[in-house]
């Protein structure tokens, strides 16, 4: 009874303590979109965060300054990376023109390659040339990667995309996500049971993190791997791409990786970003809404503050 | 006035901003405003500067600030305890309660770059991860065993019963006489005894005639302390704890000494001891003996990368497994084995061993692109070193049978423990072993691959591997066999014992081995479309012949001298308290040396397991991230190595039954083997006689979700069949051909589903996005699990009886004409009709396969769960609870049926029924924290 006279009261607290927590200051998002192929955007979405409404400051067009971080990943099986650098370069060089590339890699700590640049030889080049050892690096740098281009968007009015071309197998890391048996003389042993709980753990913590940026990340993964820790990695990079808004795609043979290289790239391509301001103070996240009139648009719905 | 200030500023401001232009290079030129993207891209140089990812930004900065090079790893504690666990069925089914259970598992990872303070720093380029583990385990075993009363163990056997509750009479070896009298046309009977002999006066065996090594052995035996019954049986209940222990270390280091070459160094150490429950308090304990296991692995890997398109690694590996039986504490010598069923038995098997296996490998593979081709080529070198001590009974064995106290030929007479507390075994054997035996072999392999792109959407894969190995041969040529082609100086037949490297042989009596195995796989994105994709493939392998721990094969250095009872009603083996009778002394490299005992035979051809494989899928990505495979796969098999449960190559031809009892006389029987100067042969699961098909049809679907849903069914229909397979043996190893029938362990029906799914709940989320802190309550959460759901194995039967006269080791049942053997409603109370099936009368075979190509046993089900809470401490940080359950709906499977076939005499009640079943819930709790 005691226990019980306690409980409620402190509850009730709980609750009108979460009721009054304090609001953060008013801030301008980006949100990357997507309308239909082809069609066009006669004027700006209206926009509303969690609920209310909010001002559209801008919208980058499809046809607007695009910068690209392009970040290889690539540590494994060269005849999977060598259609992919094909269909990197095809792509690259068919870009509009004012879309830069800043080329990055990944292995070993993330790394600029060449600084963005509209010219495409340099790039071309680059990719030619990059060796593909080491170990992958994607979870290791994803969240340092889009922190650069939420940086660079905010000194900037062009549409910024870091889109990841990955081969990396969750066996191939610097850390270890694999919980290998080590002692084998333990017949007992039920904590590997379900080997992918430390590999789902670092996706909900990157996650957590990854949903405070504002630029769309984009994966091209090039192979398509069925067994269980791949299964949660890959998982994993779903749904990391599209907590920002962007998208990720798993080839599961090798014709596939340029047609899947060329659909991102038409992805990254097409994104637009509505500049909005809402008409109150935030806290924790903002739940996104975009309408265009006789549009449907695809857009990214949440996004979480950073405390 | 205001005017005046106004030009006078404005001068001032002019002479200042000429003053600055003055300073200026003169060539500089007017700059135009940046466009967005020049400040996008002046942007990233400053950030990725500042964050230390170019190669001009500031070293501080390229140690820190580049993702996921600061210090990180995990704690883990997993613990299980009998308290969370359910009764186990089977013990619940006979009333029993769950035994002790504390579990703990324990350990941490770190990960980070190197660091030597003031000395040297990783940054990216070195990294280490190192893992401990430790667990600690604690499991109450409960055994109720019958052991002799104290009141037999003197000699006093008047309280003894038999099953039925009546006096069980002693008899007195030592007053055998013969009778003239006896009919050998009629069977023995007390009315017709062949030897008859008196009981001991009063049930009691006098203490003069009591064996003095057996009643110094029985002096071990811990006292009765129990009467579960009935008639003194079951009077002895063990509750002892098993106690495991392990600790072990993984430890890895990445360097990255420049673009093109890189290190890898891998270190593994762990230390186990199993310490099974104690039966009795000292060296006659005849429980399993402790096991110690220590595995040590290292692992050195440098990738060299040429080119962009050409990439060499270089894979150094040693690793050691060891198992050790350590001596028990205190005694100097193993105790030897004592068995006289039903009583327990003292001692044990193996009691003290150690075996160690060694591996080095040497790999080295460069893979590069040519055109359209992908080509790789892998050269790798293996030795292989395994020593081991392997003594079975380094003290002795001896069996005892109720024989020499009954009534010779009256069964319900005598018993076996007091057979032994006269000292006199039916059979007796002793394991020599002068020295381990040091195994070495060595393997080679050359890889080729070449990946080709045929055209855009058609990939080909041609692989080539050209295996070889040495057979395996011993550091000093401690190796024997028999070879069958040589004749035995005894009686003139084929098969004598050789010796390696003597008399003309090599060191080794396999030949080595080179063998291609080719290999093509194709993938084809069908219409146009590279979602869909139809993949094949054909294959053809050969496996390696094991070095096993064990010393077969150097008998005539290590053997194990038998003692054999020739009526063991009439006369022992030998006498306990005299000791072994002098044997042969070893190393004995004789010819005729193995004659008379069951020979070590290796397989001379070295004829390996050779598989093929075809396969044949077509898998489709629809709407929603849906990936659905069918496909066919077809492999089979031949010379697999089988035991000497399913080979005997000195078995009896069944044309020999036609002569009936003439096959109990023991010499007659040895004469129709193929080498009769042998019992058997033993060819320890090394010869090459086995052969298997399996056809399989297959679909799986896959389901990934953004949502953090992964979703895999699998459903496989599959049919396999052997020649060698079962849990009884083979009944004709002269017609494999008589033995195709449904692999034991063939389940044609499988049903896998596995899933993994984040709970859409908490911030981020779909539900209850709070944000507050209940968003620690409702967040975090996500369960992963699988089910899987199996028809039943293919049901063996097997006859109670087998009289063959020792021609057929596993005997088949008949089948009875016009009698369905499946019943209308299956359940535990009748699984299949026994009555379908007979006991083939005597010295004939059976007619039904090995295992039934219709009848199935019971199907299975499990489904074990993950449950995984996280909190988030900080962004960095969180705690996570886990559960795990396996079976954690506590699912009861049915035990399979009691598949023994008793005559028409005295048909087995309980065959064809199911008694009970088993499975258990288990659960394990866990607390990480990861930082």
């Amino acid at each position: 009874m005691v226990t019980r006279r306690l409980f409620i009261p402190a509850l009730s607290a709980g609750l009108l303590q979460a009721a009054k927590t304090p609001e953060v200051s008013r801030r301008i998002l980006r949100i990357p979109f997507w309308i239909g192929e082809g069609a066009t955007l006669v004027q700006a979405p209206v926009a509303k965060v969690n609920g209310g409404p909010a001002k559209v400051l801008q919208v980058l067009d499809s046809a607007g300054d695009l910068m690209v971080l392009l970040i290889l990943d690539l540590a494994g099986d060269l005849a999977q990376v060598e259609p992919a650098r094909e269909a990197l370069i095809t792509n690259v060089q068919s870009l509009q023109e004012n879309a830069w590339i800043g080329l990055m890699r990944s292995q070993d700590g993330l790394t600029a390659l060449l600084d963005p640049t509209a010219e495409r030889a340099p790039v071309v080049d680059r990719i030619r040339e990059l060796s593909i050892s080491g170990r992958a690096g994607l979870l290791d740098t994803v969240e340092t990667a889009l922190g650069l281009a939420d940086k660079i968007a905010a000194k900037s009015r062009v549409r910024l995309a870091v889109l990841y071309v990955s081969d990396s197998d969750i066996r191939n890391y610097r850390d270890d996500y694999t919980n290998p048996v080590i002692n084998h003389s333990d017949a007992g042993d039920m904590s590997r049971r379900f080997p992918e709980g430390i590999v789902k753990e670092k996706i909900a913590r990157l996650l957590a993190r990854v949903s405070t940026y504002e630029s769309p990340l984009f994966i091209v993964h090039l192979d398509y791997r069925s067994d269980t820790l791949n299964n949660a990695y890959q998982t994993g990079l779903l749904e990391l791409a599209n907590t920002t808004g962007g998208s990720a795609a798993f080839c599961r043979s090798n014709a596939e990786i340029p047609e899947a290289i060329s659909a991102m790239f038409q992805t990254v391509a097409s994104h637009r970003v509505a500049i909005i301001q809402p008409a109150t103070g935030l806290r924790n996240q903002a739940d996104i809404e975009l309408e265009a009139e006789g549009r449907e648009l695809k857009y990214r719905t949440r996004l979480q503050l950073r405390r | 006035m205001l005017f005046a200030l106004g030009t006078m500023l404005a001068v001032l401001l002019t002479a200042a901003s000429d003053t600055e232009e003055t300073q200026r290079p003169a060539a500089r030129p007017v700059q135009r405003p940046k466009s967005e993207l020049e400040k996008a891209a002046e942007e990233f140089r400053v950030q990725t500067r500042n964050l230390g990812l170019r190669p001009d930004s500031p070293a501080r900065s390229k140690r820190s600030g580049n993702g996921g090079l600061n210090f990180h790893g995990r704690l883990f504690h997993n613990l299980r305890n009998d308290f969370f666990d359910a009764v186990p069925h089977e013990v619940f089914q006979r009333g029993g309660s769950k035994g002790l259970l504390r579990r703990n598992q324990f350990g941490f990872n770190l990960t980070g770059p190197v660091v030597i303070p003031r000395l040297f720093h990783g940054g990216k380029a070195t990294y280490f991860s190192v893992t401990y583990e430790g667990m600690r385990e604690k499991m109450g075993r409960s055994y109720l065993r019958t052991i002799p009363t104290l009141r037999e163990r003197s000699g006093e056997w008047a309280h003894v019963v038999d099953q039925a509750g009546q006096t069980l009479p002693i008899y007195d070896p030592q007053t055998t006489s013969t009778n003239p009298n006896f009919n050998p046309a009629q069977p023995v009977s007390t009315n017709n005894l062949q030897h008859p002999r008196l009981p001991f006066p009063e049930n009691r065996i006098p203490a003069a005639r009591l064996d003095r090594t057996a009643q110094q052995a029985v002096a071990l035996y811990p006292a009765p302390n129990s009467d579960a019954g009935p008639f003194f049986r079951n009077n002895y209940f063990i509750f002892a704890p098993e106690q495991n222990r392990a600790d072990g270390v993984n430890a890895r280091v990445d360097h990255t000494a420049s673009d093109r070459n890189r290190l890898g160094f891998g270190l593994t150490w762990s230390n186990g001891v199993d310490q099974p429950a104690p039966w009795f308090p000292n060296e006659a304990n005849p429980g399993s003996p402790a096991r110690e296991r220590r595995t040590r692995r290292g692992t050195v890997e440098h990738v060299f990368t040429l080119s962009p398109r050409t990439v060499n690694t270089l894979t150094l590996d040693a690793s050691t497994d060891q198992y050790e039986n350590p001596p028990a504490e205190g005694a100097s010598q193993p105790f030897p084995r004592y068995s006289f069923e039903p009583y327990l038995s003292m001692g044990r098997s193996y009691p003290v061993s150690k075996n160690s296996r060694t591996t080095f490998i040497v790999t080295d593979g460069v893979s590069t692109r040519w055109r359209e081709h992908r080509l790789r080529l892998v050269v790798q070198g293996i030795r292989e070193r395994v020593n081991t001590f392997w003594p079975q009974y380094p003290s002795g064995s001896f069996r005892f049978s109720a024989g020499y106290t009954s009534l010779p030929g009256i069964v319900n007479t005598g018993h076996a423990f007091a057979s032994f507390l006269l000292g006199a075994p039916e059979y007796a054997e002793r394991s020599v072993v002068i020295s381990p035996s040091y195994f070495r072999r060595n393997r080679g392999a050359i890889i080729l691959r070449d990946q080709w792109e045929i055209r855009k959407g058609l990939t080909l894969n041609l692989g080539l591997n050209i295996d070889g190995s040495t057979p395996r041969v011993e550091r000093y040529d401690r190796q024997s066999t028999v070879a069958l082609d040589r004749i035995n100086p005894v009686n003139g037949r084929p098969g004598a014992l050789v010796v390696a490297n003597r008399d003309g042989l090599g060191r080794a009596f396999q030949p080595v081995l080179v063998k291609p195995e080719p290999s093509a796989s194709l993938a084809w994105n069908v219409l146009g479309s590279a979602r869909t994709v139809v993949r094949a493939g054909y294959s053809r392998s050969y496996s390696y012949i094991p070095v096993y721990f064990a010393q077969w094969g150097t008998q005539a250095f290590n053997g194990a001298p038998t003692w054999v009872s020739e009526n063991p009603q009439l006369l022992p083996a030998l006498i306990l308290q005299d000791g072994f009778p002098p044997s042969r002394t070893f190393p004995d490299m004789r010819p005729e040396s193995a004659n008379d005992t069951i020979a070590d035979l290796i397989e001379p051809t070295g004829r390996q397991p050779t598989y093929q494989s075809a396969s044949l899928s077509l898998e489709r990505e629809l709407r929603g991230q849906i990936v659905v495979t069918a496909g066919f796969g077809h492999s089979e098999g031949r010379n697999l190595l089988l035991s000497n449960s399913g080979s005997n190559p000195n078995a009896i031809p069944l044309s020999a039954l036609t002569y009936r009892d003439r096959l109990n006389d023991l010499n007659f029987n040895r004469s129709l083997r193929p080498y009769p100067q042998y019992q058997k042969f033993d060819v320890y699961s090394s010869w090459p006689e086995g052969r298997y098909q399996r056809d399989a049809g297959y679909c799986r679907v896959e389901k990934r979700t953004s949502g953090g849903l992964t979703l895999s069914a699998y459903y496989e229909f599959s049919k396999q069949m052997d020649n060698y397979s079962g849990p009884y043996g083979v009944q004709d190893y002269y017609n494999r051909g008589n033995e195709w029938s449904l692999t034991s362990s063939n389940n044609p029906h499988r049903f896998t589903l596995t899933y993994m799914y984040e709970l859409p709940l908490g911030a981020s989320k779909l539900f209850l996005t709070m944000t507050d802190w209940r968003r620690h309550l409702v967040g975090g959460w996500s369960i992963s699990g699988q089910t899987t759901m199996a028809s039943g194995e293919p049901v063996a039967l097997r006859p109670q009886f087998n009289n063959t006269g020792g021609v057929v080791d596993a005997l088949h049942v008949n089948q009875v004409p016009g009698v369905d053997p499946a019943v209308a409603k299956r359940g535990p109370e009748l699984w299949f009709n026994p009555e379908a099936f007979a006991q083939p009368p005597d010295f004939t075979i059976g007619a039904v396969a090995r295992t039934h190509p219709n009848l199935r046993m019971p199907s299975s089900q499990n489904h074990d769960l993950s449950v995984t809470k996280r909190v988030a401490v900080t962004s960095e940080r969180s705690v996570e609870f886990s559960m795990v359950g396996l079976n954690f709906v506590n699912h009861a499977v049915w035990t399979d049926p009691d598949t023994v076939i008793g005559p028409a005499s005295a048909p087995n009640v309980n065959a064809g029924k199911i008694i009970g079943s088993r499975g258990q819930r288990i659960i394990q709790l866990g607390l990480k924290f990861n930082f």
